[in-house]
This record gives structure tokens, sequence and C-alpha cells, in this order.
């Protein structure tokens, strides 16, 4: 049995002074070495969940704890090291005049000796494919590149987990699947990952575990096959399964096609093979 | 869908334009031929950085009139050449919506956003109040007139730039990755008072975009950019079957599509292309009963 | 959910005045303020502002923040100023030794210096303050109609507001930028030593001011897609007009300052 490393218990957080209820009595866990999707429409308190796990808000009620330490004990330091946090908007998380000494910033700070944090640069550019923008300005590149030089920096901090709030925002099509890719990568490696995302498909195709939220409330917390056969639940919170799997739940009954795919293949297979018997 | 009537003569015409930015060694746009009629809904596709959204600035002039660089050919918007009429003019004719909601909404009420524009005409007060009621009514944010922009959700906001937009009484609607930071809630609202623009008002709305499956309901047309050439256009059918050309301009298709595709690959054709999942459905059901 | 670009909405006293009324309190104001000469009319100034703030109906938090923003500047100035204004009575012993050669001797902290270092800080603390209410109080389109209707061409008039609203503007995405900062380890702004914290601006302000400047590239575009710089009268459809509480806030700053001219003087 894996041990848990995100435990949230009961955990309720109001943006004061305005009074909005961003995330209300939500306990979930996850576990070491899962890949778990956190799905919702904006406003539904993604981000804000998120940004409680590593620290950056308190929680108003309930608590948290990462590998076993409770957050509001912890500084956002402390936890970095274990849980890493890459934040929607790329331009606000890039502050040096090179890639590598972007990189470098986290470790820097964190007091490692220079040979440590050389060779953890090293690794987060082999990574991440970074090796040809090393001594570019951050904020002149691409924003694929740009999300990719804060996923590398965040990296090298070295956590266990890792959460990524909307990585594939402004990119396009490539971009997300490229985002996607790193994100299975860390995964086969070992990391947990967590990602909040409206992109139900790229969910469907890579994610083990749906958590749906909506208004603050956990709506959904199963895997995505569950999650996304229950379209009507969805609607609550403005979301639709993944139009092939719509349009396998659209087929009629007798042609005994599956009802619960998530990729375009599944479903493409599954038509083959009943047609060519 | 039912196929669209269109006018005679085009209301955009862009001939042989080629465009590069101001200090820039390579073309952002080259050897551009295209037309559009008035009351087209085009969509325009195409990886990031191929030039969609230089595009989208020759039409309404701020390429080259605000951002300089050099412009090659021309670029005729409702008979205007945009290089010979400022940016200012042809705001009457075009408006354009960007990508992020927060960069083009800078008052601090909904009713000073969308009266902004008029304003700038020097219009009467009476009528710029007229074209703000309609505005709002007709992106469905009546009743919002002394809300701060900043407390509205994504998709309120880009109703509200499309509005503010609208209320400059343009015949042209250009939509730069305007739902790329929008949720699918927000993505739907934007879609569906576009739609409602060119159905019930006309309007011919060109509309750069990832979203395939919208593009599909939608687009009359779709223009493929690829390194900053047009390398393909053509019904939302003839561009999604094209998988060569997809893989080619890395463009993704609705997955309905992509289905027929993979089908194809395996030598099992649906009589009709399938670009939304009624067609799909029927497509599997004839495959099913032709066996 | 944040009132961006330093506006808060309200209907308190300072809300309702006119905007050229608030304009023209800041130009007086800047006049005015630098020519104090005293420590405690400089002080009675802030208090003043202080008293204004209080009674606008804002949060007080509000000025708490702005308070908090302008601490490191105000710190650095005194600390400055305390150093290097001349005098005569020595509190703490010179700086640097007096073997040094040109510069031998400087550095002592004295009574004078204090005095002075409290004057000028006072001083810009109560000129801040001020702008800071003019701006929570005023929108931006009333900025500028208040700024045209005094004269000034619309599209001067738009860059001014612009410039008055930045700092605001600037400071939640500050604070966005801060945050992803202590992700990463880094909490020099949290620290108590100012010259930490003056090492730790360049990485704050890389960001912020490229943001800011592609934020306002794109503004400029959409500002020019609707008309911005079009040719002839522009229309507004809010209208301003000074009214009795405008013309006796007008009277009493004239009496207030006049008073304060005498005094100093």
């Amino acid at each position: 049995m894996r041990a848990p490393v995100i435990e949230v218990e009961n955990l309720t957080y109001i943006y004061r002074p305005y009074g909005i209820v961003a995330l209300e009595d939500v306990s979930l866990e996850i576990k070491e070495g899962e890949f778990v999707a956190i799905i919702g429409r904006n406003g539904s308190g993604k981000t804000t969940l998120l940004k409680n796990i590593v620290g950056l808000l308190k929680p108003t009620q309930g608590r948290v704890l990462v590998e076993g330490v409770d957050i509001s004990r912890s500084t956002v330091a402390e936890l970095a090291t274990r849980v890493g946090l890459v934040l929607q908007n790329p331009d606000q998380q890039l502050f040096s005049q090179t890639v590598e000494e972007e990189i470098a910033f986290g470790p820097r700070n964190l007091g490692l000796p220079e040979s440590e944090v050389e060779s953890r640069v090293e690794e987060a550019i082999a990574l991440l494919g970074l090796e040809r923008f090393r001594h570019e300005f951050p904020l002149a590149l691409s924003i694929g590149d740009r999300a990719r030089v804060v996923i590398a920096s965040v990296l090298a901090m070295r956590p266990h987990i890792i959460l990524l709030d909307e990585p594939t925002m402004g990119q396009d099509y490539r971009g997300h699947r490229e985002i996607m890719s790193i994100a299975e990568r860390l995964h086969r490696d070992g990391y947990t990952v967590v990602i909040a995302t409206h992109h139900v498909d790229l969910v469907a195709e890579y994610a083990q575990r749906v958590i749906v939220l909506c208004e603050g409330r956990v709506l959904l917390d199963d895997t995505p096959a569950a999650v996304f056969s229950q379209p009507e639940v969805l609607r609550r919170t403005h979301m639709a399964p993944p139009q092939i799997t719509r349009l396998a739940q659209a087929l009629p009954p007798s042609l005994e096609l599956p009802r619960d795919v998530l990729t375009v293949e599944e479903l493409g297979e599954a038509v083959l093979e009943l047609l060519h018997n | 869908m039912v196929a669209k009537e269109f006018q005679e003569t085009p209301q955009i015409v862009i001939r042989d334009v080629s465009y590069r930015y101001p200090d820039a060694e390579d073309y952002a746009l080259e050897g551009l031929n295209l037309t559009i009629h008035k009351g087209e809904f085009v969509a325009i596709l195409g990886e990031h950085l191929a030039g969609k959204s230089t595009f989208c600035q020759l039409l309404n002039g701020i390429i080259p009139n605000f951002k300089g660089g050099e412009l090659e050919g021309s670029v005729l918007v409702c008979g205007l050449d945009t290089q010979d009429v400022s940016v200012a003019e042809l705001a009457r004719k075009v408006g354009i919506v960007l990508q992020d909601p927060e960069a083009q909404l800078f008052t601090t009420k909904v009713i000073n956003e969308v009266a902004f524009g008029p304003e700038n005409l020097g219009l009467e007060r009476e009528e710029i109040l007229r074209r703000v009621r309609w505005a709002l009514k007709v992106v469905g944010l009546e009743g919002m007139e002394d809300r701060p922009p900043p407390s509205l959700s994504g998709g309120q906001k880009q109703r509200l730039a499309i509005a503010a937009a609208l209320a400059m009484r343009p015949e042209v609607l250009v939509l730069d990755e305007a739902t790329s930071q929008l949720d699918p809630v927000g993505t739907e609202e934007v879609f569906s008072v576009v739609r409602r623009l060119n159905r019930e008002y006309e309007v011919t709305i060109i509309m750069s975009t990832h979203k395939s499956e919208e593009v599909a309901r939608f687009a009359d047309r779709i223009l493929v950019i690829h390194q900053g050439r047009l390398i393909a256009q053509g019904t939302p059918q003839e561009i999604f079957r094209d998988t060569e050309l997809l893989r080619r301009a890395a463009i993704r298709p609705p997955q309905v599509s992509e289905l027929a595709n993979y089908l194809e690959a395996h030598s099992l054709r649906m009589l009709e292309f399938p670009i939304t999942i009624e067609q799909a459905k029927r497509g599997i059901e004839q495959l099913f009963a032709g066996v | 959910m944040d009132y961006s670009a330093g506006y808060y909405p309200g209907h308190g006293f300072f809300h309702r005045l006119d905007p050229r009324v608030k304009i023209a309190l800041m130009a007086i104001l800047t006049i005015i303020v630098p020519l104090v000469r005293h420590v405690y009319i400089a002080v009675a100034m802030l208090l003043t502002v202080v008293v204004l703030w209080c009674i606008s109906g804002l949060p007080l938090r509000i000025m708490g923040g702005y308070l908090k923003m302008l601490r490191g500047i105000i710190a650095f100035l005194f600390v400055v100023q305390a150093i290097l204004h001349p005098g005569e009575v020595a509190l703490i012993d010179p700086l640097i030794p007096p073997s040094v050669p040109l510069i031998g001797g400087k550095g002592s902290v004295t009574m004078e210096g204090l005095l002075f270092a409290a004057l000028i800080t006072v001083r810009l603390l109560a000129l801040a303050l001020a702008f800071f209410l003019v701006t929570v109080t005023t929108p931006i389109h009333l900025f500028t109609l208040g700024l045209v209707r005094l004269g000034l061409p619309y599209q001067l008039a738009y860059t001014i507001t612009t410039a008055f609203n930045l700092v605001p503007t600037l400071q939640a995405e500050a604070k966005l930028i801060m945050d992803a900062q202590r992700l990463r380890a880094f909490s020099a702004f949290e620290q108590r030593n100012p010259l930490a914290r003056m090492k730790a601006y360049p990485l704050l302000l890389t960001p912020l001011v490229i943001g800011a400047m592609r934020r306002a590239q794109l503004m400029a575009v959409a500002m020019e897609s609707r008309g911005f710089g079009s040719e002839g009268e522009r229309t507004y459809i809010e209208d301003i007009a000074m009214e009795t509480k405008d013309w006796v806030f007008v009277g009493l700053t004239t009496l207030y300052c006049v008073a304060v001219l005498a005094v100093n003087f």
C-alpha cells in the first residue's frame, strides 16, 4: 500500500476580505506516484487548492499535510523541497538573465554548494530539452519554452511531488502534447504528478485519476473512465467528457461498442475489431 | 449545415501580401492571396507563431500603421486600402478582440468600456448610449453596466471585449485566439455570441483559434497558415480529412474526424466525412449496417 | 475580484469631489510640500492627509497597503539623510574615520541630521498618501476627464492618468511574482534587512517591467483598434460639474495652504 503524500482534511478556504468561499470542506488523499488531474471550470477552486498544498495560502479551516508535515507549521521554502508548484503564467515566474541562472535560482536559495547547484541545472536542462536555450533570456523565449524553463526551475528544487496549474495555457496543440509528455515522463520517473486543467481530452488520455471540483467542493473523484461516464454530473460544473467519449455514449447500445472510451484509438480499435469479425 | 450564399463583390481582398516586422530578417507573412465575403465565418488554424496574429492585425490596419514594418501588396477591407487610411477610420469597419482578457479592458466600469470606442469617434451622447445598450444586449451582459471589468469571469470579459468592439458598429469582427485562455464555459459563451452576430447581424467573422470542435460546427471556411504562408483553405470537411495537411501544419481536427481518419487508414470509409458527433454517429451506424 | 488600477469604489466625501478639485489639490501640494521647512508643519500636513483618508469611507487596509509599500523607500531616505546631513551635535560618531582623505570625518548622525531626515520623509509620506488618496477615489475616466476639462488635450490627459495608475496596477502583479519567488525558497522581501531587500529588487523588477511593457503594448493595440486618437472632438458619456461642496473644499484648502505658508515662513 503506497503512502499518502498529500492529505487534505476538511479544507475550507475563504478569500478575505471579499468573503469568497473558494474551497468548502474538501477532503482528499493523494498517494505516492499517482498521476492525478483536477478539473473544473475557472473559479471552481483548482488554483486555490494547489496554493494551499504548497503553503502559499494557509487554510481558513481544516488542514493539509504534505509527506506527513502540516503545511501551516512549515515555511513555503521548506515545503518547496517536497512539493513543487508550477503556476499558470510563466511570465510571473521568470526572474533571471539566463535560463541557466533561472534554474540555479532555487537551489542557490536553498544554500546548496555550487557543485550541487550545477549538477541540478544540468539535470533539469537535459530532462526538459533546454540545451539550446542555456544562455538565452528566459522572458524572451516562446510561450512553450518559457513554460518548460519554469518546470525545469521548479524541478531543480528536487521535490517529490509536482503540481502544475494549467500548464498548457496559451500554447498550441503541439505545446499541449509536449507538456503532457513531460508530465508523463516525470510520472514514470517516480514523481507524484497533479495537473489542474480544463482540457478533458488530455486528462482522459494521460491521467490515472480525476478529481472534479465544482464551486469549491469535490464533485467526483475516480478514474477517468468512471468520471467521464457521468456526463449528467459533469454538466453541473459545465464540463463535458471528451468528444470521442460523448460519441461513444451517443451510439446505440445494439452496436455493442464500449461506452467508456477515452481516446480516439480506443474507439477506432473497437470498431475495427467488431467489423472484422 | 445550410450552405450560405455570398455577395459577388468580396468584402476583404488580400493581394500578394508579404510582411516583415520592424528590424526582422524573416517574413512573418509571405505571398498571401485571398478574398473574404460579407457574412462569412472564417476560422484560421495554424500552429503557434505561424502568423495568425499577424494576419489578424492586417485586417484592421494595426499592421502596418501602428506596428510599422514593411508591407508589400495590398489589403482592402470594405473598400478601404489599409495603407491609405488610419487605424481609427478602419475601426468603424473592423473590430478586433485579443487573446488576453485583462490586457484589452482598461476602464473601471462595463459601461465605460463599451462607450470608449464611440466616445473616441465623437458621436452624440444619446447615440453612444444606444449603441452601448445594443452591444451589451447582443453579448448578454445587460444589467452589468456598473460592474468593474476585473470582477467578471473570463467568458464575461471576452464578451465585454466583443461588446466594446461592436459599439463601433463594425461589419467585420476579428477574434485573435479570443478563447485560448478561457475554460469550456467561457469558450461556449464566446462562440455562441459570435455565431449570433454572424447569423442574425450578418457580421463577417474571422477567428483564429485552436478549438476544432467549435470550428467544425460554425465555420464556413478554414484558412490554414503555416510558417507565414496560406497553405490551404476549404470547408471544415475538406480540411479535417486531409491528414497530410493536418500533420504538416500541426493542427488537430475534432476527435470524431480523427476517428474517421483512423478508420480510413485501416480501409474503412464512412459515406460522409464527419465533423460533428451527429455525423460520426450516422457514419458508424452506416458502417455497421453495411456489413 | 481585485479592483486593480487602484480605484476603490465608494460614495465617501472624497469620492464625490469633482476630479478637477482633486487634481488641483495634487498640483498645489506638489508645490507647497517641498517648501515646508519645519518638521511639525510637515507632521501636521501628514496628519491632515491621514484624517482625510479616515473620513473617506475607505477601508483602512488600503492605506495600510500603501504605507507598507512605501516603508522601504522611507526607511532608506531617512537613513541616507540622517547620515549625510551636516550638523553640530553628533549623536553617533562618524562612520568614516577622519584619516580617510577627502571624505574623512563624514557620516555621523547628528541631531540636525535626524530632524532633517524626519522632515524629508514626513513630507514625502504626506505627498504620496495625498496622491494615492486621489487615485483610489477617482475612476480613471473621470481623472482623465478632469484633466481635459482643465484644458489638456485628450491624449495627453490619458497618458498622465495612466502614469498615475501605474503603481497600483503593478502592485497586484508584484505580489504574484513574489509568490513565485517564495516557491523557489526566496524570501528576501520578507526580511527586515533593507540591504537584502534592495538586492532583491532587480529580480522583481525584471518580470514586472517586462510584463508591464507587454501589457501596455496589447492595451495600445486594443485602444487604437477602438479609435483612440481619432481626429475631432471627443464625446464623454459622463460629465463633471462643480458643485457647492467642491467650491467649499477649494476654499478650505486655500485657507489651509495660506496658513501653512504663513507659519512656515
